[in-house]
């Protein structure tokens, strides 16, 4: 048997007969599966990817360099119904993208004060500006009926979509 | 001490006169320290020496606020942000509008918007039936408009009632009929209210945007003559009461009639402009010996100052024995009753004169007190038509001096007329002291709701900034300028072309590329007279070669780039 000698401070030695022989090199790995993290980032790439500040920032920079794009107080201690409004945001966000058709430049913010609900979207200038009124009138008053409580949309147009930086 | 800091609150709400000086310094009275009305710089000096004097500061036991008196005292510290668009539109230089017009077709916009959204709520109301709000807040419920009850009773008649379904409910009635069970009288009488508010026509959805443009359009008829005002007013309001229509044939075929049906039926025929027809229906009421209430009367008395084919003096003596039998029937005069009388004498022209006087004097000696309607009648009635060279009448003086200082409540329908009368008159008159005291009342309180819908407001301002430039200093209207422009209205062309003549009596035409820059983004580039008028005011100033050649050629250059 070959004289088992750990590495020290050397890389992890493989255990065998010998080295010139050719057998299966059982690979043992000493360590947990740790996957690389995938969520809510954007892999940097060759760099000619263009991307909003709130994309490119990974969420462990949230309340660091980012702030949260749903802000109610479900998640405090005592408090509850955070489920519920987190359906509830889920629906908005879909709500939203499908009645501004190609025009929200980035994620919506959704502020909850008292019963009330305000929605912050960041608009193209794909429509013009007597539309926009429009389907805010529609959405406020559809989205207050449906939830029973205010809804308001405050709209900020910007020319085209806001880029951060290039990954 | 709190006691003497509310009695002295209680003194400024009630507004004491504001002295010249400080009104005069117009928009910039508004400094931080000035807590409560602008230009009360000179109103603490005041309180001071009175308070200081033999006055009794009776403390009281108790003293409740409003729930909301700390959020009034802070909004009250908080004054017009002069920068900002009006709150209904979106915070965004893209969404603001820049012109009348925009502003209209936004705010349609979104309206037309709330109405899909309503239609649709309406449409599919099972979606909507999740009532989480405590307590429940019933706007946001859908409404129901088809009626449940599908068998033929005097239930399902009420509820077709309750849902305003003209044609369905006179359906359900004659069924009713020929099935020989008889409908009460109360659900009779509501029938006939039914009809007699719509005219036996069915209420179409777009009814109120209808109204609303037809009494704009009446209203600038009247300011023309008064014969082509009535043939348009016949033309357009659209509604007559036809006779033998189904209101009459009902209340033909009920077996018992009260009070109530003869006062629903004078009432539908005086708003569907059949005179003569209440005249005898009110006849028939008095041989029947009943009693008719005051709302009745005041559409009387509009019937009786309607009638064609009478003068005015037989009109007048008609509308006093109403008066007198009003007081034989024990029937209280409110404050309709004199508001109509007002509106009706304004037809009479010089004829009205006295009689509205004394029509006024009644009011205050009864105890009524006036609305500003009633004033807007009597202005219309001394002022009505502009030339002043006929020796117009002081009475908008004592009008002002009466009702400075006082805050009103919405009491008449005409009320938001006012101030718009009131700016015509000073504009006519040319006097600007007078223009400082109605823009004063408007401040007070909150009479700011009484300005009215767009088109009025538009006119308010307008008319008193014209005023501005042609009698006041050239500093205070830049100020106004500021101060106004584009927050509360949007200039006409003619505005600015009087606040260009302005700056050219006081020489300071410098200002003009400032100007000129505004009215691009009102959108007035394309009109002729102001660019005539730019480019004639630009080449008779004669500037220093050395400073104005960079703004001689800038103004010049923006000119030439509409050309």
């Amino acid at each position: 048997m070959v004289a088992l000698y750990c590495g020290g401070g050397l890389r992890p030695l493989m255990l065998s007969w010998s080295r010139d022989l050719p057998c299966i090199w059982h690979a043992l790995h000493t360590s947990v599966v740790c996957f690389k993290n995938r969520v809510a980032r954007v892999r940097v790439d060759k760099g000619n990817k263009p991307v909003t500040y709130e994309e490119a920032h990974a969420p462990h920079y949230i309340a660091h360099r980012k702030g949260w794009l749903s802000l109610h107080t479900g998640n405090l201690d005592g408090e509850d119904h955070a489920a519920e409004l987190t359906v509830e945001d889920v629906f908005l966000r879909k709500f939203m993208l499908g009645t501004f058709p190609g025009c929200l430049a980035d994620q919506l913010i959704l502020k909850r004060w008292a019963n009330q609900v305000e929605i912050c979207a960041l608009v193209l200038r794909q429509l013009p500006a007597h539309k926009f009124y429009f389907l805010v009138g529609y959405s406020e008053t559809l989205l207050s009926h449906f939830y029973n409580c205010p809804v308001r949309l405050h709209l900020q147009t910007v020319p085209s979509k806001v880029v951060y930086k290039y990954m | 001490m709190a006691s003497v800091a509310s009695a002295r609150w209680l003194r400024v709400s009630c507004g004491l006169c504001v002295p010249l000086t400080a009104r005069r310094a117009g928009p910039c009275g508004r400094t931080p320290s000035s807590r409560f009305y602008s230009g009360s710089a000179a109103v603490p000096k005041d309180e001071g020496a009175d308070t200081a004097g033999t006055e009794e500061v009776v403390i009281p036991k108790k003293k409740t606020w409003d729930k909301v008196a700390v959020l009034q005292a802070l909004a009250s510290t908080v004054h017009r942000d002069t920068t900002a668009a009006p709150y209904a539109f979106q915070d965004d230089p893209y969404l603001i509008p820049t012109s009348s017009v925009e502003s209209h077709s936004f705010l349609l916009a979104k309206k037309s918007g709330e109405n899909a959204a309503k239609f649709i709520i309406n449409s599919y109301p099972k979606y909507f039936q999740k009532d989480i709000a405590e307590p429940h807040i019933p706007c946001l419920m859908p409404e129901y408009f088809e009626p449940q009850i599908e068998e033929i009773s005097e239930a399902a008649l009420q509820e077709r009632i309750k849902l305003k379904k003209v044609k369905a409910s006179v359906d359900i009635f004659d069924q009713l009929l020929q099935a020989g069970t008889t409908v009460s009288l109360e659900t009779t009488n509501s029938l006939l209210d039914l009809l007699c508010y719509y005219g036996n026509q069915e209420p179409s959805t777009n009814y109120n945007f209808q109204q609303h443009e037809q009494t704009e359009e009446l209203e600038e008829a009247e300011e023309g003559d008064n014969m082509k005002s009535k043939k348009k007013a016949g033309h357009q309001l659209g509604v007559t009461w036809r006779a033998r229509n189904h209101a009459e044939r009902i209340f033909a075929l009920m077996p018992e009639k009260n009070a109530h049906s003869y006062c629903t039926m004078i009432r539908g025929m005086v708003k569907h402009r059949a005179h003569t027809q209440a005249l005898s229906m009110y006849t028939e009421l008095l041989n029947n010996r009943l009693r008719a209430d005051v709302h009745t009367f005041n559409s009387l008395i509009e019937a009786t100052a309607l009638v064609v084919n009478a003068k005015f003096e037989e009109k007048w003596n008609n509308i006093l024995d109403l008066l007198k039998q009003m007081v034989a029937q024990n029937v209280k005069p409110n404050l309709q009753t004199f508001n109509t009388i007002l509106k009706c004498l304004r037809r009479f022209y010089a004829f009205g004169k006295l009689p509205a006087l004394q029509t006024f004097r009644e009011m205050k000696a009864i105890g009524i007190e006036p609305s500003l309607a009633t004033y807007h009648h009597i202005i219309q009635l001394f002022y009505q038509h502009e030339s002043p060279s006929k020796g117009s009448s002081l009475i908008i003086y004592d009008i002002m001096d009466e009702i400075t200082g006082k805050t009103f409540s919405p009491k008449d329908p005409d009320d938001d007329m006012f101030f718009q009368s009131a700016m015509r008159v000073c504009s006519s008159l040319r006097d600007l002291e007078l223009a400082y005291q109605v823009h004063g009342l408007l401040n007070t309180g909150d009479n700011r709701k009484f300005i009215g819908p767009d088109p009025r407001r538009n006119f308010y301002y307008s008319k008193f900034f014209s005023l501005l430039c042609l009698m006041e200093q050239i500093d205070v209207t830049l100020k106004w300028y500021k101060d106004l422009i584009p927050s509360v209205f949007f200039p006409h062309s003619q505005t600015l072309i009087d606040l260009l003549q302005a700056l050219d009596v006081a020489n300071r035409l410098e200002m003009i590329p400032q100007i000129w820059k505004d009215s691009k983004e009102y959108g007035h580039t394309f009109r002729s007279d102001l660019k005539e008028e730019i480019l004639m005011l630009m080449a008779r100033d004669q500037h220093p070669p050395e400073r104005g050649s960079s703004a001689d050629s800038r103004g010049l250059s923006a000119a030439g780039g509409i050309c």
